[in-house]
């Protein structure tokens, strides 16, 4: 029960056992035969015979050592010196308790009345002195502004300036686009492209610098150049009822402000962005046109900025819904039956962008309540999309062998860890030549393609999500993927963490926050 | 159906309706209670019809000419009465048959001639009386004086009770009227005796607090009937008002002291503050046996009362040492480590271990940059989980080898101030054992950063804090530091010999303290810490001369500096000399009326709290609450403190302190702000280490109020009613309360330290200043509380801002809240105990049982608020009959093995 029950007797631990093993020095030996002879005798009967030389006990943290006689003639100092030998601790560390306090080396021992046989205390260690590290540790509280918006892991949020949660929610998710980011940055203020309105260019302006904003502050930011530009160029947005500014549908919002950036970051002089838009988002479609009635084939080409997602009552999943999308039918005069005839128009995917924008169309124009009503029900959407099954033969082909590799190296991830290691493992010199060589190679493959390969397998890094009953009301959040894998939620001004899970449960089917515009980001290798 | 019994004794008159017996079986029960007299003839039995028909000849044989016709008459009346009185639920027969005649009777008394008769007749009405005289005529009683003085009990409990009510009614007029009580006096003694030989002794008590002779008491208590008698006198002087309390115990003392129930007195010794050394000494004296002496030194230090042993005491050489080892409290770290090891959690626990990030979602797991807050909240969850245990995961390396291992590096995770907040954390790692203590903080005094030193300084105040060594290693090396020129390292060795020397009244301190008081050049904040230390110091002690120069040192602030938030100590330094001493404080309370009004207000009623803290002095409660009341112009402070003083008033007994949870309540949804954001820490003085579950809800609900200040004091209070607890639910709710504000730094930094109080001491110590079956108040403790709660009141500049150390002053409440019973040797001696909730057994006849829904431990073992323990085996018998703490155990003599 009790482990160390001897520490409940009272009594003195037998002198010669107080030695600490490990300290037990050359020197000290020598002090120790000259001290041995004291606790073996009756430490009052020599007193006695010399009262000047008091015979004390000094409690030394949990140890006590008996009979030290102290020389009253000599200075304090000795005394120290003689405990010293026995405990480690140097002089000048030593503090020892006598009457008014701790024993100074010049005081003078009859002053002090130390008595036979006394108790004395000493206190001190050889420890050695705790020292500051070179290099304190920086902390966040002492970081200018713009890092600690990086130490707390997600950038800031955006006040809402009254029912602009819409373009909020929007904001977010674009910032979430690192490549926009710095298209954005090299864009300047005074250089207006051909064909590029003021509107245009002033709104690109003002976006970025409330991405710039957004990425420096830890305090919300509240974009309201940003909001004016927007209803200088889109008049649309600054509908108004009753005196207040109306909800907008997000996704207009999107759609506007990704084909004015199309517009102004394309028109910028330098070639390589010139297509810098497309490329990130930017959907080429080859549709197959073809009329069941007649036999006519036709084929068409177009270019859009995100894949819509129709939401029928066979659609359980995002999957169905794309494909859903993607054959549409349509009436048109056919000429060769010279009347109007039932068209299906098959697309199919003919170039990928670097990030992939999905909108559910959830909403719809209800003639008899005169808006835009909403379908509630629920579209899962996954985390990791494929839409290699969207895709042309032609480019199928293309993503062939990139696919190859992503499958090998996730092999390599998961099952064939082993493998891997052991042969890394066998030679290093050679392995890492290899490695060299390797990376070289990637260099040259980089100089000569300067672009990843994509894959046709895309991530989820961001969502739109709309709450209420139709698209002029109710409340649009943002929810953004970060670096670190967490998730935050941007209601306007408010960030909050959420978990992966919670993402996904943003699929519909109740009134909660449902998924209105999903952006995915290539896996590429 | 009976009538219901008078439960005022006599107080009442007769009823005006006669009560009926219970009828015999033969009589129709059918017929209700309300007939009249003469149709109720026609229902009684025959045998009843012969009883009253006898009792009608007697009234007129009474009034009968010849005298040996009326004594006879009289005789068998008596006869009649006392052999029917025995039924306690109904009126007697006989009484109700007299009933129509106590008017005849009564003028028949006065004409009565023969004296002897006139008695027998007296005696007689005396009785009738009980059931008939008019209320407040007290005529039982005055014929009870004119009557023969026969055996008083003869004549039935009821009859003594009702006699013990008139006479209550008529002492208090006789006093008004400057009357003779002689005779009245007399009685009392024949009732007193009678209650108490039969198992009345609050009745007993009570008669004679009316008459206000508890002296008597003395005379009447027997070896069988003097505990319940004490336990009367002892719950109830708390609600006694003036001298009448200390009488109270001075009686509760001395009876117990007359049947050698030394424990017990030497806890009214320690209660009667201002008598203590004297009766202490005569309880020691009053016996040879050494383990018993060794018992009262283990209910002293718990006491925390510095208490010198002498030569009177004990004696011998040796047994002085070992008592004045007990009073020191030297082998409290002991004890409090072999519990540790009997519960199994001695292992270290780091902060994480307490924040449990891992059951909340996602949340809390931050960037991997230190924040210097989030640092010195960990610093402090570290110190208040491993408290006593001499080990952490940050403070002290695993081997103790290397210094520059992670001690060194997590001291210098924190910044500037925070550093000595973390240097001190050691003082609190390895509270209690100055040995180790002392020699592990050493290292850090030879740094050569000052926040490091000050941190030092305070950690020796911690590590020392109600352990004495004669020695005083304590006193040496602070006393060496409290004049040096860097403010921090003063402070720093200042409160550390606040914190320990706490009630030690050393006049070395006030010397030296009074000295740096005086210091024109001394910073501020020194010198109002130097108060403090002085007020923790000379704890109630009612020290005049200390009293004197904090008040100049008020009087002498300027504007500006009484601006200063920190200033707010001061009145709690000046009320902490007064602490409990209530009508001692009011010279200088006067003196107080004279500051500047920005803290005269403040002062006054942080004075009056402070003095009547722990008293349960309703009027104190109902004037704090009127201030409380008041509508205040903008920039007055000073409601605070009367909330707070509310609660520390009220805490001293139950059901006080049940209707100041109520009271609070009010004041929380009609007071404004400034009282809003004290009545969580109100609440938190009120059930310090009792998580009651309505307070819990309260708190729980303000600490997600809109005004910071109130949700912080909310969640700091949730870890004060939880501290030492582990209480699941409290900690659950702090674990969501971390996550709902993880991003809010000063609400997260509150959070954590709640947890850490909630978890302090790994769940094996208490804040609570009450000990001893919440009987004696630790004034030490209930200082340390009072003043980190006083800094509470506006934590953003004391404990968010730079003097986040105040919190280790808490340190002064700390104790194990365990039972660990030991051998005439002090070695420990695991025993069954008996555990479970404590039930008041106050005016209880019989033996009834003290502890309900009890469990069976093996000692040492953990008490929890409420509980209460009883040794489960006859084979020891302990010294002490409250079970807590450090109990002897003694072979019983009697006991044999089956």
């Amino acid at each position: 029960m009790i482990a160390r029950s001897s520490s409940w007797t009272r009594g003195f631990v037998p002198c010669g056992t107080v030695y600490k093993e490990n300290s037990v020095s050359p020197a000290r030996c020598l002090v120790r035969s000259f001290l041995s002879p004291l606790p073996s005798k009756p430490c009052y009967r020599r007193a006695a015979d010399s009262p000047a030389m008091p015979t004390v006990s000094v409690k030394w943290q949990k140890e006590v050592f008996p009979g030290i006689e102290i020389d009253t003639n000599q200075p304090p100092v000795v005394f120290k010196t003689q405990l010293y030998t026995l405990t480690g601790v140097p002089p000048e560390r030593q503090k020892i308790m006598v009457k008014g306090g701790i024993l100074k080396d010049d005081a003078d021992w009859s002053t002090l009345g130390v008595k036979d046989g006394q108790k004395l205390m000493m206190i001190g260690t050889a420890d050695e002195i705790v020292k500051a590290p070179e290099k304190g540790p920086v902390f966040v509280e002492d970081l200018p502004e713009e890092e600690q918006a990086a130490a707390l892991g997600h950038s800031a949020g955006l006040y809402n300036l009254g029912n602009t949660c819409y373009m909020n929610s929007t904001l977010q998710c674009l910032h979430s686009v690192p490549e926009l980011k710095s298209a954005l940055l090299s864009y300047s203020d005074n250089v207006r492209g051909n064909g590029v309105d003021q509107a245009s260019h002033s709104l690109t302006v003002a976006t970025r610098n409330t991405f710039g904003e957004l990425d420096q502050s830890v305090r919300p930011v509240a974009p309201l150049h940003f909001l004016q530009m927007l209803r200088k160029k889109y008049p649309q947005f600054a509908q108004q009822q009753n005196n207040v500014y109306m909800q907008q549908d997000a996704e207009e919002c999107w759609t506007q402000l990704i084909y004015t950036l199309s517009q102004t970051l394309a028109s910028e002089a330098s070639e390589p962005s010139a297509t810098q838009m497309k490329e990130l988002f930017g959907i080429d479609l080859v549709s197959r046109v073809h009329c069941a009635e007649s036999g006519e084939v036709s084929s068409e080409a177009e270019s859009v900025y995100s894949l819509k997602c129709h939401i029928s009552h066979e659609v359980n999943h995002l999957h169905e819904g794309l494909k859903h999308g993607l054959k549409t039918e349509l009436e048109k005069v056919s000429p060769t039956l010279g009347r109007t005839a039932i068209y299906t128009r098959e697309s199919r995917i003919n170039e990928l962008p670097r990030y992939l924008t999905v909108q559910f169309v959830r909403f719809f124009w209800k003639r008899e309540s005169n808006q835009k009503a909403k379908i509630l029900r629920k579209v899962d959407y996954p985390l990791e999309l494929d839409v290699y099954d969207f895709c042309s033969d032609e480019l199928k082909q293309k993503l062939q062998a990139p696919r190859q590799v992503l499958r090998d190296a996730e092999n390599a991830k998961f099952g064939l860890k082993v493998q891997g290691k052991t042969s890394s493992s066998k030679d290093e010199g050679s392995s890492s030549s290899a490695g060299e060589s390797s990376s070289m190679d990637i260099d040259k493959a980089d100089s000569s393609l300067p672009k990843k390969q994509l894959t046709g397998i895309y991530d989820l890094i961001a969502v739109l999500t709309h709450k209420g009953r139709s698209a002029d009301s109710g409340h649009y959040v943002g929810w953004v993927k970060q670096d670190d894998g967490k998730w935050i939620e941007f209601d306007d001004d408010n960030p909050s963490i959420r978990k992966e899970e919670e993402i996904l449960k943003l699929s519909g089917g109740g009134d909660w926050h449902m998924a209105y515009i999903c952006l995915y980001k290539a896996r590429t290798i | 159906m009976s009538p219901p019994e008078n439960p005022n004794g006599g107080a009442a008159a007769a009823p005006s309706e006669p009560a009926q017996p219970p009828k015999p079986s033969s009589s129709s029960t059918s017929k209700g209670k309300g007939k009249k007299d003469e149709k109720k003839d026609d229902d009684l039995s025959e045998e009843d019809l012969a009883l009253k028909e006898q009792l009608e000849l007697y009234v007129v044989r009474a009034q009968d000419t010849d005298p040996g016709v009326q004594k006879l008459a009289l005789e068998s009346m008596r006869q009649e009465i006392r052999s029917a009185t025995s039924s306690m639920t109904s009126v007697p027969k006989p009484l109700k048959f007299l009933r129509p005649h106590y008017g005849t009777l009564k003028s028949y008394f006065e004409s009565m001639q023969e004296p002897e008769l006139k008695k027998y007749m007296a005696d007689i009405l005396s009785v009738l009386a009980l059931t008939m005289a008019v209320e407040g005529e007290r005529e039982s009683l005055k014929y009870r004086l004119l009557g023969s003085e026969g055996d008083i009990g003869s004549w039935g409990h009821e009859y003594v009770r009702n006699l013990a009510g008139e006479i209550a009614q008529e002492f208090q007029k006789r006093q008004g009227d400057e009357m003779p009580i002689d005779a009245l006096m007399e009685l009392v003694q024949q009732i007193a005796s009678f209650h108490m030989k039969h198992n009345a002794e609050p009745e007993a008590v009570d008669l004679l607090m009316e008459v206000e002779d508890l002296d008597l008491l003395v005379e009447h208590v027997d070896s069988t009937n003097y505990k319940r008698a004490c336990l009367y006198l002892t719950s109830s002087f708390k609600y006694l008002p003036g001298p009448d309390d200390a009488l109270a115990l001075d009686i509760a003392y001395t009876i117990y002291m007359k049947f050698r129930d030394l424990t017990n007195a030497l806890r009214i010794a320690l209660l009667l503050d201002n008598k203590s050394a004297q009766y202490v000494k005569q309880v020691y004296t009053a016996t040879d046996d050494l383990s018993l002496k060794k018992q009262f030194s283990y209910i002293i230090a718990r006491h925390g009362l510095a208490m010198e042993i002498d030569d009177e005491i004990a004696a011998d050489e040796n047994d002085k040492e070992i008592l004045q080892e007990i009073v020191n409290n030297s082998k409290l770290s002991e004890g409090y480590l072999t519990l540790a090891r009997d519960i199994e959690v001695m292992e270290a626990k780091s902060p994480e271990d307490i924040y449990k990030v891992h059951l909340i979602d996602g949340r809390g797991a931050s960037s991997s940059l230190d924040s210097a807050r989030q640092n010195l909240a960990a610093t402090f969850v570290n110190a208040f989980v491993n408290a006593g245990f001499g080990q952490d995961k940050l403070m002290t390396a695993p081997s103790d080898s290397s210094s520059s291992g992670s001690s060194g590096n997590w001291l210098f995770k924190n910044k500037e101030h925070g550093k000595a907040s973390a240097a001190a954390s050691l003082g609190m790692i390895l509270l209690w054992d100055t040995d180790s203590g002392l020699a592990q903080l050493d290292k850090y005094l030879h740094s050569n950063d000052t926040h490091v030193v000050a941190g030092a300084l305070l950690g020796i105040g911690v590590v020392s804090c109600g352990v004495k060594n004669e020695c005083d290693p304590a006193l040496a090396i602070l006393l060496e530091y409290i004049n040096k020129d860097d403010p921090n390292i003063r402070i720093g060795a200042i409160l550390g010999l606040g914190i320990a020397y706490a009630g030690s009244q050393k006049d070395e301190l006030r010397v030296q303290l009074s000295m740096v008081l005086g210091e024109p050049q001394a910073t501020l904040e020194v010198l109002v810490f130097t108060a403090v230390a002085l007020g923790l110091v000379f704890v109630g002690s009612c020290n005049e001369e200390i009293a004197q120069s904090i008040i100049f040192f008020l009087m002498e602030r300027s504007e500006a500096e009484l601006a200063e938030p920190i200033i707010r100590l001061l009145p709690v330094a000046l009320g902490l000399l007064f602490l409990g001493k209530q009508e001692n404080v009011e010279a200088t309370a006067e003196v107080a009326k004279t500051f500047d009004e920005k803290i005269r207000k403040y002062c006054d009623v942080t004075l009056m709290s402070l003095a009547y803290a722990g008293t349960g002095n309703v009027l104190k409660v109902q004037k704090l609450l009127g201030i409380c009341s008041q509508h205040l112009e903008k920039g007055e402070t000073h409601q605070g403190p009367a909330v707070l003083g509310i609660a520390l008033i009220a805490m001293s007994e139950e059901l006080g302190a049940e209707m100041a949870v109520r009271s609070l309540e009010r004041l929380l949804q009609y007071g404004e702000q400034n009282i809003r954001r004290a009545v969580p820490l109100a609440l938190g003085i009120l059930c310090i280490s009792n998580p009651k579950v309505n307070v819990m809800d309260t708190l729980s609900r303000l600490s997600h109020d809109a005004d910071a200040d109130v949700s912080m004091a909310a969640i700091i209070s949730l870890g004060l009613i939880g501290a030492g607890t582990n209480n699941a639910r409290i900690a659950g709710m702090l674990r969501n309360l971390s996550s709902y504000y993880y991003k809010e730094a000063a609400h997260l930094f509150c959070v954590r330290i709640a947890q850490g109080l909630v978890h302090l001491g790994k769940g094996l110590l208490t804040l609570s200043p009450y000990h001893s079956d919440r009987f004696l108040l630790s004034p030490m403790a209930l200082g340390g509380i009072v003043t980190v709660l006083h800094a509470c009141l506006d934590m953003k500049s004391t404990i968010l801002g730079k003097y986040h150390y105040i919190l280790y002053i808490i340190v002064l409440a700390m104790q194990p809240r365990m039972l660990l019973t030991v051998d005439e040797d002090l070695k420990p001696l695991p025993v069954p105990v008996r555990v479970g909730q404590a039930v008041d057994v106050v005016g209880q006849a019989g033996r009834p049982k003290t502890i309900t829904g009890f469990q069976t431990h093996t000692t040492p073992v953990l008490l929890a608020a409420g509980e209460r323990a009883e040794l489960a085996t006859e084979k020891y018998l302990p010294l002490t009959s409250t079970l807590e703490g450090f109990v002897i155990l003694r072979k019983n003599p009697e006991y044999h093995e089956e």
